[in-house]
């Protein structure tokens, strides 16, 4: 078994780290080996953040090439755009619908957002998955559902990882009152897995 | 069993595997976690040092008593260690002394890329670099028997692609190891020029026992025989990028970086037809390999800065790298996301205050150093922990009038209470007329939150004595030592203009706790009255996260807001309120 390259990015304080976890973990029930590159220190203050996470039978380094990843899962759009080049040519982005507009430089220069980024991410994504994940997590009611909704859109994609383990991982990472919640939101997520 | 573990979890992990009695170090990326991760273990005495070299001092004190101690501390950590670092290479050990070096290349989280494997070398101590998570805890554990077996203390380095990597680590339990007592040798630790003499003969003989067993040890520097006649050495955190770009290639993996076993890669050299040493930063191995006369390709491959990855190494080893870039993003410039100070920060009026009395500005290493960035842009120089003072001194002596007057020295309390005390001795010793602003959010917070003499707080949470900055700088000797709010603008603008005039040493204390680590809410999100607002960008100008453009008039965001109210007082205009509660 070749080894499935996910890269996760986003903004920092998004609860990246937390979703790159759950992955390793459900990997690990899977008996797979896994590696994962974080970041920590002064690129957490608001600024990007990105984590790589890489599985499968050997995994020998932690970090994935440019155009090495099979999966792109993004909490924030303009996030999305700027990790695309890391997809592989039939990679798959997962994209939360979901703008923080970066610090505002000048009031009369700013360009403001990226004009057109849905445009722009669905013509430069090899494949493109929008995920409700910050609607849906409201309507949940508890806004830190965002990234077990994403994880439950990437897991229809990944092939190796069975619901069993994904649920063992969720119920590994949160506490006991939360598992239920979470099992309900990665599986509301998951419908969007499949459309694709 | 098996555990995920974070690099630096396992490097605690192994440690209280080989029944670790102390743990001590400061918080510095990629390094903070292992004291953390060991703190876990009640039975450990765990605690932050105001500063590297005390706690590695504290460390050697335990070490002495013949307890096995762990001092953690990252790469620039060293510098300041490095004074008890190279004599405790003298005194060798009586329990187990392991000091990890976190090493940052490509500088994520530091001022510069420095290599501290030549630390080892320079100093004269063995040294191990581990691959990955599993690696760094067995290597832990095995460091401390290596530092008795060969009476060194052991650097381990790590860089931050281990320290911060995930993976599955094999655990096991806990070592009895009894701790031997002191025991009195003055000619070991007494180090007097008639002692060190003497000891540098041990010294040099442990190094070449311990080469001798590097060259031997197949645990610590084991060989994969592959397929092909190409055979590449190296170690550290490149090995997984080697092993994945060339899997069919022999690969002699370096486990036991100092003394490096030379005969060990002569041998292996031997045996194939293209060698290549692959490593991250400088060419440390390199060197040694071109010094022994080995014809071997390594460093001119590759850039001279910046980490390792797949595609260089493949670009290193193949000529060309395997993974390229299919989706092209050069048509679409995209506005970067540096890190900012958090909505609600108390620095941020601080430095929106430096901006506009056009102050020049000595800063120091924290989170406050993000004061350099764009809009604030408000820091003309920052160097090293503690270097603040001693600069704002020098440039308020030498700048001529056009400094004279202006000149700030700015640092945190955690920095402060790092390195900055002996600078303010300086300036009253000295007779400086400069002024310092002690930014004091009582915690040392860019690491994560870790408590420092001024926070009352031990590393598992617990009471304990807390320093106030204020009775600190009096004790010292400074007549001048002003507390202030920094969020009352017009308050500090006050305070910074007397001080500055003042013929004396003064220091002022920006006094709020750090809204991040104490879960502050300042008050209610503000509101913008775009029917008032001209405009101006005043509250665009105070850098903060919360605060954007919106068709061209600022826009809060309620959800990330803080209600500090400095964007409120900033507006001439009076067009950004902070509703009352």
């Amino acid at each position: 078994m070749e080894i499935t390259n996910i890269m996760l990015s986003g903004v920092g304080g998004q609860g990246i780290l937390t979703s790159g976890r759950i992955i390793a973990l459900a990997a690990m029930d899977a008996g797979l080996d896994v590696k994962m590159s974080e970041v920590h220190g002064m690129s957490q203050r608001g600024g990007n953040v990105d984590t790589h996470v890489r599985i499968g039978e050997e995994v020998p380094s932690s970090l994935i090439p440019v155009g090495g990843a099979h999966f792109l899962v993004s909490f924030e759009k303009l996030e999305a755009l700027r990790y695309l080049n890391y997809l592989r040519p039939d990679g798959t982005a997962f994209v939360a619908r979901h703008e923080i507009p970066p610090l505002t430089q000048n009031l009369k220069k700013n360009a403001g957002y990226v004009v057109d980024i849905d445009a722009k991410l669905e013509a430069k994504a090899p494949k493109l998955v929008w995920v409700d994940a910050f609607e849906l997590a409201k309507e949940l009611g508890d806004p830190r559902m965002v990234n077990v909704i994403l994880l439950g859109a990437l897991s229809n994609a990944i092939k190796g990882l069975s619901a069993k383990n994904w649920e063992a991982a969720i119920r590994q990472r949160f506490k006991k009152k939360a598992q239920e919640a979470c099992l309900e939101a990665f599986r509301r997520g998951s419908a969007y897995g499949r459309a694709a | 069993m098996k555990k995920l573990m974070l690099g630096n979890e396992a490097v605690a992990q192994g440690a209280w595997e080989a029944g670790v009695a102390f743990g001590s170090g400061y918080p510095g990326t990629p390094s903070t976690e292992i004291l953390e991760h060991l703190a876990s273990h009640e039975e450990v005495v765990v605690q932050w040092a105001p500063n590297e070299k005390v706690g590695l001092e504290v460390s050697i004190g335990a070490m002495l008593a013949g307890e096995r101690a762990l001092c953690t501390m990252k790469h620039v950590g060293l510098n300041v260690a490095a004074d008890p670092f190279f004599s405790a290479a003298y005194t060798g050990v009586n329990g187990g002394l392991v000091v990890v070096s976190a090493d940052d290349p490509a500088m994520h989280s530091s001022q510069d890329e420095q290599d501290n494997r030549y630390f080892a070398k320079a100093a004269k101590v063995l040294m191990v670099e581990p691959a990955d998570p599993d690696e760094a805890c067995w290597m832990a554990r095995e460091a401390f028997s290596l530092s008795e077996q060969f009476d060194s203390p052991v650097l381990m380095r790590m860089t931050t692609r281990v320290s911060h990597q995930t993976g599955v680590v094999n655990v096991g339990g806990k070592q009895a190891v009894s701790g031997k007592g002191f025991k009195k040798n003055i000619a070991k630790y007494v180090l007097l020029p008639s002692h060190a003499r003497e000891r540098r003969h041990d010294v040099e003989q442990r190094l070449q026992a311990a080469r001798a067993f590097g060259n031997q040890s197949g645990l610590w520097n084991p060989i994969y025989e592959g397929k092909s006649r190409i055979g590449v050495v190296t170690s550290g955190v490149a090995f997984g990028y080697v092993r994945e770009t060339m899997p069919d290639a022999s690969i002699l993996k370096i486990g036991l970086t100092w003394p490096l076993p030379i005969e060990r890669i002569k041998s292996f050299a031997a045996t194939v037809d293209e060698l290549f040493v692959v490593e991250e930063l400088e060419p440390f191995i390199e060197e040694a390999l071109l010094a022994a006369g080995l014809e071997v390709k390594g460093s001119a491959l590759r850039p001279y800065t910046g980490e390792l990855n797949l595609t260089v190494v493949e670009k290193m080893l193949l000529g060309a790298p395997k993974h390229v870039a299919t989706v092209d993003l050069s048509d679409a410039p995209l506005p970067p996301r540096p890190p900012t100070l958090c909505p609600g920060c108390g620095h941020r009026a601080m430095f929106d205050l430096f901006r506009e009395m056009r102050l020049r500005v000595m800063g120091d290493i924290g989170c406050y150093t993000l004061g350099a960035l764009k809009p604030l842009a408000a820091m003309d120089a920052c160097l090293c922990m503690g270097a603040s003072v001693g600069m704002a001194e020098g440039l308020q002596r030498f700048g001529g009038p056009k400094e004279k007057g202006k000149t700030v020295g700015v640092i945190g309390d955690s920095t402060f209470f790092h390195s900055g005390i002996p600078g303010l001795l300086d300036m009253l010793a000295n007779r400086s007329d400069a002024t310092l602003v002690i930014l004091d959010n009582s915690v040392t917070a860019m690491t994560g939150g870790q408590p420092n003499p001024g926070t009352g707080k031990d590393i598992r949470g617990n009471d304990a004595p807390q320093l106030d900055t204020a009775m600190v700088c009096k004790g010292l000797g400074v007549k001048r030592v002003r507390v202030v709010d920094p969020y009352k603008l017009d308050e500090v603008r006050k305070a910074i203009e007397e001080e500055l005039a003042a013929p004396e040493v003064s220091v002022i204390i920006a006094k709020a706790p750090c809204i991040l680590q104490y879960r502050v809410t300042r008050g209610r999100p503000a509101e913008v009255k775009t029917d008032i607002c001209n405009r101006c960008g005043a509250c665009i100008r105070v850098g903060c996260m919360a605060i954007h453009e919106h068709d061209g008039y600022p826009e809060v965001d309620p959800e990330m807001c803080n209600g500090c109210g400095v964007c409120e007082q900033v507006c001439e205009e009076k067009a950004i309120t902070i509703p009352k509660a």
